[in-house]
């Protein structure tokens, strides 16, 4: 499952529903968050500003309240300071009037205290607490501040003053009211909100109330939030500095908006779980083909059928169409891969593995009294088809020769093993059914030429046959033991079978034992070298020596005739030539420098890319000149690949050494050869020698290759000269060279140095020329 | 009244001649300005002779009346000898009263109409203030005095007192917004032969 990159492990969920819940939930309440913590600082600001806005305009209503109440007293001051009466007994001073006049003022007004300061300084009046002394009213008297604070007894009181004329100026009449808590609450229900105010002295005020700014609202925290405003107040009385502190609590004035805050919570949680619940059910919607699909996949992973039901026509149901379509294509493919897999490409039929699954499945249901044929074919020359009509031929010829035995063996199995095998499984059959009728029946299917584009090919096969339960009732063992008789067939020519026998077993497990043998011989340098002379007529004397394996066995010595060709087969033709190659230099390199050695390069090694390196490599390191060393190629080189067998033999040639063609007039002796690559010397097959003196035309063959040689400028050496007869007949056709019994067998190293040494006494030149 | 009381002599000019004293009667010129060297109008300057007059009845060459003119007391301020009796002619078309809670005169008048006038004797010397019962802004002053040396400044804040003789005195300078006690500056005089000037600040409401 895909995670959100970067997500903790633990919050990574198993089920895409609850993720894109959650996810959407998450997202949803952080939005709501974000908006609920902005309206929420916006409520409590609005809040503030207008408990803070409120309470401004309130310190005004104040000042206007007092400024009013002032002017009431003042009121209440004048009407009894104009009073003719009151101002006589004032100019007269007359003081029991006086004082009962302010005693009925006080009780008309209401006020706490009534008293007259005169202008010489006396102060007559009615108070419950002692009145200011007069010398601290007259100031602000005779500046003509009509109101202001006074301090009565212990208390600040509101003071109006009312002068008292007669008609000059006597004194005033004060009339005053504390500003007790009492008053300032009854005062603060004309406020519109809900206010605490206090009158009191700048001196005694708090620090905080002390230093803040006077006419503005300013915040104080503790523990409670309140606004305060703080003013001065007209003072009557010097030194008294009055201050009215307007408290307006905050956190009051805020609760009444955390309802709004709390209904805007009920609110966003009722969103929430709205979307939690919406989203659980689009999430539902999204998950349930998903998880279908998730559980098709796993089916089909398991390699069981998945289908998809497809509900929809969105995204979703496309994913689902497209998920069968999906599977279909897959069903498709894998029947055509197992197809594939189990059969050919080119024929179509059965492969290997296909032949191997029927083989067993008809073993397996094989009756006790019935027989089973496994017959290998293998089609003669289907290489020189490839290499001559080209390999699309090649295809061709196969897929006819498959074509045509599905045909004529309706009831066979048929598979093509690889290259031009094939196998064919004949199940059922009755224990006495001629087996070898039947394989000649077999036979007559590859007698016919077949036609490939106009050309006839030859498609005759060789064929081993297995027979179970005779020669093997398992699989395995019948089809290597058809192979071993396929193996035995093409060895005994073509066109034909043969059936499996015991002794082919053994001689396949003699050929795997003298090929282990081969390979530590290699390894162990078990290997010799011969050599065998080569004679000059022309020059009287002693040429060079042929070098010749030779396998020292505990068997005794092995033939080259019998490894050399396993040693072919099996590629290990490579390594012993170039041990060949080194050894045959090295010898050479200790003989006199007019003698060269011959050394023989078989077909494989000769298609073996680093020849000319290991040739090379061979003369440097032992020091022979390259002059002195001469390969003996045969003429089935050619058969592969002309153009490039030229250019391998012009870079040896470049390289100095003598090129010879050996067992030249077998084969195919297309004299095309001679004339495209000037071979240094012919080397004539022996079975031309051996006719020499039994008369006939002979002579004539030896005579006319010779004179082709002389023409092209080769040298030519008659092989296997056993007699003198021989010899002079050789002599007298115009042999250059000579090689065989009659000078000497093959013989080892150290002979070779004898036999020179005898040749230099020259009794057998001699003899020779005689 | 509190406050420094400034006083500016610009010059006094006393003959020390004892022969001439009773031959040249003497005049002194008082001018009175405020603090800002205003000359101050209907101020009363006294010169009291050391020891009381006793040159008999005083007449001045004004009449002794407080008549009540557009809601005003026409003079505002009036001086008047000790005995005299000033008359109160009521000159408006509406009815005034005269009342005084003064200590030198203690009256009240009651109201009467136009073209009436009443009488009222101040034998007290000193300040009296007049009002009207019902009308608050009306004011007036009479000032009683025991000498025959006084008078009221005029718009030059000067007023000349002649005839007095050579001697020890008393001036004393009266105005209604004088902040001093009483209204009143006090200070000796020694009154010698000829004119003298005097210079005197008031300090004024």
């Amino acid at each position: 499952m895909m995670g959100i990159p970067g997500l903790p492990a633990k919050l990574r969920f198993r089920s895409l529903k609850l993720r894109i819940a959650v996810v959407y939930a998450a997202l949803f309440a952080a939005v709501l968050a974000a908006v609920l913590l902005l309206a929420g600082n916006g409520i409590a600001r609005f809040g503030e500003d207008s408990a803070s806005r409120d309470l401004a305009a309130n310190a005004r209503v104040f000042d206007e309240i007092i400024e009013l109440r002032a002017q009431q007293m003042r009121g209440s001051a004048d009407v009894l300071s104009r009073d003719f009466g009151f101002r006589e007994a004032v100019a007269t001073d007359d003081e029991p009037t006086i004082e009962s006049a302010l005693v009925s003022l006080r009780e008309r007004s209401r006020s706490a205290a009534a008293f007259v300061v005169g202008l010489d300084g006396d102060v007559v009046g009615s108070s419950d607490a002692a009145l200011p002394p007069a010398t601290e009213l007259w100031d602000a008297l005779d500046g003509g501040q009509d109101h202001g604070i006074i301090q009565i007894g212990d208390k600040l009181a509101l003071a109006a003053a009312s002068p008292i004329e007669v008609p000059d100026r006597i004194g005033w009449l004060v009339l005053a009211q504390p500003l007790d808590a009492a008053e300032m609450q009854r005062l603060s229900k004309l406020a519109a909100v809900d206010i605490d105010a206090a009158v009191r002295r700048a001196s005694r005020l708090p620090a905080e109330l002390a230093r803040a700014p006077l006419g503005q609202v300013f915040e104080s925290d503790d523990g409670e939030r309140i606004l305060h405003h703080v003013t001065a107040l007209p003072a009557l009385q010097q030194g008294v500095r009055p201050r009215l502190v307007l408290d307006h609590s905050l956190s009051k004035a805020l609760d009444e908006y955390s309802g709004l805050q709390l209904l805007l919570a009920a609110l966003a949680a009722a969103g929430l779980s709205l979307v939690l619940i919406l989203s659980w059910r689009v999430a539902r919607t999204i998950t349930r083909p998903l998880s279908a699909l998730d559980n098709a996949t796993r089916l089909l992973g398991e390699g069981k059928d998945a289908k998809v039901e497809v509900t929809s026509d969105d995204e979703i149901g496309r994913l689902g169409a497209s998920f069968n379509a999906m599977v279909a294509a897959i069903e498709e493919r894998e029947r055509q891969i197992t197809h594939v897999a189990l059969h050919d490409g080119l024929t179509n039929l059965p492969n290997r593995k296909l032949f191997v699954e029927q083989l067993d499945q008809a073993l397996a249901r094989r009756r006790d009294d019935a027989q089973l044929m496994i017959v290998y074919v293998d089609l003669d020359d289907f290489k020189v088809v490839n290499d001559t009509l080209g390999h699309p031929a090649g295809d061709a010829l196969l897929r006819k020769v498959a074509a045509h035995l599905q045909a004529v063996l309706g009831e066979a199995i048929v598979a093509r093993l690889g290259g031009d095998e094939f196998a064919i499984l004949l199940g059922d059959l009755p224990a006495n059914e001629n087996l070898a009728a039947l394989a000649d029946r077999l036979q007559s299917c590859f007698g016919r030429p077949i036609m490939i584009d106009g050309q006839q090919a030859d498609a005759s096969a060789s064929m081993g046959i297995a027979v179970a339960p005779g020669d093997g009732v398992d699989g395995t063992t019948l089809m290597k033991n058809a192979d071993l008789a396929l193996y035995r067939a093409k060895r005994d020519g073509k066109a034909t079978y043969h059936f499996f026998e015991q002794s082919l077993d053994e001689q396949a497990r003699h050929r795997r034992q003298m090929e282990l043998d081969l390979r530590l011989a290699i390894r162990d340098g078990g290997f010799e070298l011969y050599f065998q002379p080569l004679y000059s007529m022309h020059e009287e004397r002693l040429k060079a020596f042929e070098a010749l394996i030779r396998w020292p066995h505990a068997d005794g010595m092995i033939s080259p005739v019998d490894f050399i060709p396993l040693a072919e087969e099996t590629g290990l033709i490579v390594q012993i030539g170039e041990w060949v190659i080194r050894e045959a230099c090295r010898q050479a390199a200790s003989w006199p420098d007019d003698l060269s050695v011959a050394v023989n390069i078989s077909p494989k090694q000769f298609q073996s890319p680093n020849l000319a390196t290991i040739v090379l490599s061979a003369l440097a390191s032992s020091g022979l000149p390259a002059n002195r060393l001469e390969l003996e190629i045969t003429e089935s080189i050619f058969i592969a690949n002309v153009e490039k067998t030229l250019e391998a033999l012009h870079s040896l040639r470049a390289l100095g050494v003598r090129i010879a063609l050996d067992d030249f007039g077998t084969g195919y002796s297309s004299l095309s050869y001679l004339r495209s690559f000037p071979f240094d010397k012919l080397k004539i097959d022996q079975s031309f020698v051996r006719d020499l003196t039994q008369g006939g035309n002979a002579n004539a063959m030896i005579r006319a290759i010779t004179t082709l040689a002389d023409a092209l400028g080769m040298e030519t050496l008659a092989e296997g000269v056993e007699d003198e007869a021989q010899a002079a007949i050789l002599r007298q056709e115009g042999c250059h060279q000579i090689q065989g019994y009659l000078l000497s067998k093959p013989i080892d190293a150290r002979a070779v140095h004898v036999f020179i040494a005898g040749m230099t006494g020259d009794t057998e030149g001699e003899r020779l020329r005689a | 009244m509190r406050g420094p009381i400034l006083i500016l002599t610009a010059f006094a000019l006393a003959v020390p001649l004892a022969a001439s004293w009773a031959a040249a009667p003497a005049a002194v010129q008082v001018q009175i300005v405020d603090e800002r060297g205003m000359p101050v109008r209907d101020a009363v300057v006294e010169l009291a002779p050391n020891g009381g007059w006793r040159g008999g009845a005083i007449r001045f060459g004004w009449k002794p009346a407080m008549a009540q003119k557009n809601v005003a007391f026409v003079p505002g301020t009036l001086v008047v000898a000790k005995g005299t009796s000033v008359a109160f002619p009521n000159l408006d078309s509406v009815r005034h009263s005269v009342y005084s809670f003064s200590k030198a005169a203690r009256f009240e008048i009651d109201l009467y109409g136009r073209d009436q006038s009443r009488t009222q004797s101040f034998p007290i010397t000193g300040t009296v203030a007049l009002g009207c019962n019902i009308h608050d802004q009306m004011r007036g002053y009479i000032r009683v005095v025991d000498t025959p040396f006084a008078g009221k400044t005029d718009q030059n804040g000067v007023v000349r007192l002649t005839g007095m003789a050579a001697g020890g005195y008393q001036l004393i300078v009266w105005h209604p917004r004088a902040r001093t006690p009483g209204g009143e500056l006090k200070r000796p005089l020694v009154v010698g032969a000829g004119r003298s000037n005097q210079k005197i600040a008031l300090k004024l409401r």
